[in-house]
């Protein structure tokens, strides 16, 4: 291998020879290492595949870490603050850790194969951290980002879709459940689960399946508005959803320079993941207790709906006073829910005690030229878009 | 369930049974819990050779502790038998190397003024529990304010000296002030005592001020043997204990911490033996606390990743040899044989003998300090600490102690040419040795390396100074607390009255 960084190119996932030919706009960008499409053709016309048919993206850049030995169960139940000492086997849970201060480093989901085997996805590297987490546990780790390809299928004709391709009874799998399959010949592991808000399901293979699989799935889909999307669309549907982004909604601990920009669970929304009376130690158990019985949390992270239609992007949040109360981390219009949207971390008590009169600044800018807009905001759930059939069982079938 | 004591101990070391004590005498019920037969940890004859003498603050918490030491003059030995002897008085020793070197008779006052009032300046901060950084209150910030300005009040010179000096390294002072190499080898010889630096090691100069801080503030004063041995003084721990009803129970080795609401609440013996109280105090080093008093699944990560960064091997085992007559040192009288004997020719020889410890090897020509006891009578033991003996060294210790007890005696022949035929028996105690009979990770002796990555606040890991562990109602009293290891009880003292603060 040539270790000159000059002559290295970002890896290729396994969906490259696919996501290449697709892509009609050339944008690409590194995701951890990675070259991926942030968009194939154009955003809008994505998103629309992904809230009115199937849309496809390839999540292979994301970290993917087996975890296996006889303390697999005990020491995942210590890494994350979500009690997972009872979950189910073939299921899958959405998780954050924290460090020893009680800061989030990152999120992710947790899919349990058995009590001897995990696999932990996430955004942030943390090889590392599992290792250094792992003393006195029997445990062990491989990083599968590399040997495991994924591709995420949303939107409300996915099932269908999955069903064309060969995933029999799929309707069946409950959210958060997964499922193993032999498609084509090959093992695909499926699992109910997205960053869409959406009904939709994400594959789990080896490498040289990717191609079929891709191949195979985009056939299944010809009739069922089937579309390659990249990260800009997928952008858009999480904040509709209301999901969290490491590093855009708030800083991952280790990442973060300055202690003050790190946040707790409670700083982000993320607290009701955090089970305290877990019965067995977690990391930043002590941390966390502290915080939730001082009540000394100083941020939040809410939802903002916002009078106009000029998404505030960056904004700077006002109270009636125009003091400066926080900033909003990810904006848009919603063109399915027609609303104008936004997350925003604010310093409490705004966001929790006090909800209206607070006000966006937003700079909207048209043709070269900014105009300056004071909106007033009302804070909401996050969860902006939450369509029934995204839970429903048996999931919604179409021809 | 009721709490059977006020405060149970892990560890019946001196800091131990100081800390107990002082608890015992402010009327709480205490239980010492010790892992081996005897009390004293360290301080046993097979370990201890000459110590520093029990701090007055110490002492009188404890209402006097009726301990004679003998001071202890040093030699330092040459092969040619231009011994340099030293006694930890200005004149005296000036006149001594004057013999020598008139230059560095003077540049040694001076040095040792200079080094002196530095270890003065620290002194006050070693006596006292080291602030804590993170807690923003005032009396730990003026902590921090009196030793900068103990160190300021030396004067703006010897301020900018001092902050010269505190990362370097022995040998490059030593170099700097005298030409006699035998000198050099004995200053840096106390310099890297019972760590692991070398005289080239940055920090070692640190090391050597930190131990002045404890002897006297003296280089060659403040050295000590007691009288009637390590026993003696165990024995007068023990004798206070009884009088202050401290409950001992021995062979009692503690598997773990018991804990409720994340709050220690007793400890579970081995023997499956469970006893309760209101705060529990680990004597143990910060590895056993950590990892299994406290136990790795109750850590946070960082906390791990600290603990197993602390560095803690050992570097120095014990010979002791039985003797039939009293050995011959050439050029040495009575008095000489009675002194501190070290072998240390100068600072590229310790340096020789410290390199392959760097790659968990040895030496066969390592650094020495010796002591001979009994002397008048008709079996001598001839005591010897040799450095740099490494913790878990790669050969493994078993396949190559008996070559390097040879090689060690074959070194002191070279000083003593009829040493090999007074031997009845030796013995050696390797860090290995201390790790599986003392109970302490990495046989060192201070439970972990006296560096200033783990000094004051930071020792033995930030985040658990002040004697408080990550644990509530878990405390630490050993060595490896602030400010460290050496018979001094000073960790044990300190952290009775962190227990008593937060009663």
């Amino acid at each position: 291998m040539n270790r000159d960084l000059r002559f290295t190119a970002l890896k290729k996932t396994p969906f490259h020879s696919r996501t290449s030919l697709a892509s009609r706009t050339n944008k690409y960008y590194n995701w951890n290492g990675f070259t991926v499409p942030t968009e194939y053709s154009t955003t809008e016309l994505e998103y629309t595949a992904a809230r009115n048919g199937t849309s496809v993206m390839d999540l292979t850049p994301m970290c993917k870490y087996m975890i296996n030995g006889s303390d697999a169960n005990k020491f995942v139940d210590y890494l994350v603050t979500r009690d997972l000492s009872q979950m189910e086997d073939n299921t899958v849970a959405y998780i954050i850790w924290c460090n020893e201060d009680g800061k989030v480093m990152d999120d992710g989901t947790i899919f349990k194969f058995s009590n001897t085997k995990f696999m932990l996805c996430c955004a942030v590297k943390i090889y590392n951290w599992l290792h250094d987490s792992a003393e006195g546990f029997d445990v062990s780790f491989e990083d599968a980002t590399d040997t495991t390809a994924a591709l995420a299928i949303q939107g409300p004709t996915s099932c269908s879709t999955l069903k064309n391709y060969g995933a029999d009874d799929l309707e069946l799998l409950k959210p958060f459940g997964m499922k193993q399959y032999n498609i084509n010949g090959y093992d695909v592991l499926i699992s109910r689960t997205g960053f869409t808000g959406d009904l939709g399901y994400e594959l789990w293979t080896d490498p040289a399946n990717a191609e079929n699989m891709w191949d195979s799935i985009m056939e299944a889909g010809k009739e069922l508005k089937i579309r390659p999307f990249g990260m800009h669309a997928l952008e858009m549907t999480r904040i509709e959803a209301g999901f969290i982004q490491t590093n855009t909604d708030f800083m991952a601990a280790e990442d973060s320079l300055r202690p003050v920009r790190m946040r707790s669970p409670y700083e982000i929304g993320m607290g009701w993941l955090v089970h305290l009376n877990k019965e067995s130690y977690f990391v930043g158990k002590r941390a966390l207790k502290k915080e939730k019985e001082t009540g000394n949390s100083e941020r939040c992270l809410v939802g903002l709906d916002i009078d106009g239609d000029k998404p505030a992007v960056g904004s700077v949040i006002y109270n009636e006073k125009k003091e400066d109360i926080g900033i909003v981390t990810a904006a848009m219009w919603s063109p399915t829910m027609k609303r104008n949207v936004a997350l925003a971390s604010l310093k409490r008590p705004y966001g929790i005690k006090i909800k209206e009169n607070i006000f966006a600044e937003i700079y909207h800018p048209e043709e070269l030229e900014y105009r300056k807009i004071w909106a007033k905001c009302k804070v909401v759930k996050r969860q902006f878009f939450s369509p029934e059939r995204r839970n429903k069982v048996p999931a919604d079938l179409y021809e | 369930m009721s709490d059977n004591y006020d405060v149970i101990v892990i560890g019946a070391g001196h800091n131990g049974l100081v800390c107990a004590n002082i608890l015992a005498k402010k009327n709480r019920k205490v239980l010492i819990c010790e892992a081996r037969e005897n009390c004293g940890g360290l301080v046993e004859e097979s370990i201890t050779n000459f110590v520093p003498q029990i701090p007055l603050s110490v002492s009188s918490s404890l209402g006097g502790l009726p301990i004679k030491y003998k001071a202890k003059s040093t030699i330092a030995l040459s092969e040619s038998g231009q011994h340099i002897r030293l006694v930890g008085n200005q004149h005296i020793d000036h006149k001594v190397i004057s013999g020598f070197s008139s230059k560095d008779a003077d540049r040694y006052v001076e040095f040792h003024d200079k080094m002196s009032s530095f270890s003065k300046a620290l002194g006050s901060f070693m006596m006292a529990s080291p602030p804590r950084i993170m807690n923003n209150t005032f009396s730990d910030y003026f902590k921090l304010f009196k030793l900068g300005m103990n160190v300021r009040m030396l004067g703006k010179k010897k301020f900018n000296e001092f902050a010269r000096m505190i990362g370097l390294n022995i040998a490059d002072e030593l170099e700097d002030n005298f030409e006699n190499t035998l000198l050099q080898g004995l200053i840096a010889h106390d310099a890297v005592l019972g760590s692991n630096l070398g005289p080239r090691s940055p920090g070692s100069l640190i090391n050597l001020l930190y131990r002045m801080a404890t002897h006297d503030n003296s280089i060659f004063g403040g050295i000590y043997e007691i009288d009637g041995g390590s026993k003696a003084f165990v024995d007068t721990l023990l004798n206070i204990s009884n009088k202050n009803k401290v409950e001992i129970k021995t062979s009692s080795s503690v598997k773990r911490c018991i804990t409720e609401n994340d709050k220690a609440i007793g400890v579970e013996l081995h023997s499956g033996e469970k006893i309760y109280a209101k705060k529990i105090i680990s004597n143990a080093d910060p590895r056993s606390t950590y990892f299994c008093l406290l136990g790795t699944e109750n850590l946070d990560t960082d906390v791990k990743r600290r603990i197993k960064h602390h560095r803690s091997k050992g570097k120095v085992a014990k010979l002791s040899l039985s003797l039939n007559k009293q050995p011959e040192f050439i050029n040495c009288d009575k008095n000489d044989l009675e002194s501190r004997m070290v072998i240390a020719p100068s600072i590229d020889y310790i340096e020789e003998a410290f390199n392959p410890s760097k790659f968990d090897k040895l030496s066969m020509e390592p650094i020495l300090e010796m002591k001979l006891k009994n002397s008048d009578q008709s079996n001598p033991v001839l005591d010897i600490q040799v450095q740099y003996a490494s913790y878990g060294v790669q050969e493994g210790w078993d396949k190559i102690k008996d070559n390097y007890v040879d090689a060690v005696i074959k070194l002191i022949g070279k000083y003593a040419p009829d040493i090999q035929s007074c031997i009845e028996t030796k013995t050696i105690v390797t860090p290995d040795d201390i790790e599986k009979n003392f109970y302490v990770s990495g046989g060192h002796w201070h439970h972990g390396e006296i560096q200033i990555d783990q000094l004051f606040m930071l020792r033995p890991i930030p985040g658990a100074s002040q004697y408080r562990t990550h644990l509530d109602g878990l405390y630490m009293c050993g060595a490896g607390t602030h400010p460290g290891g050496g018979l001094t009880g000073i960790p044990g003292k300190n952290a009775a009255q962190a227990i008593l603060e937060d009663a």
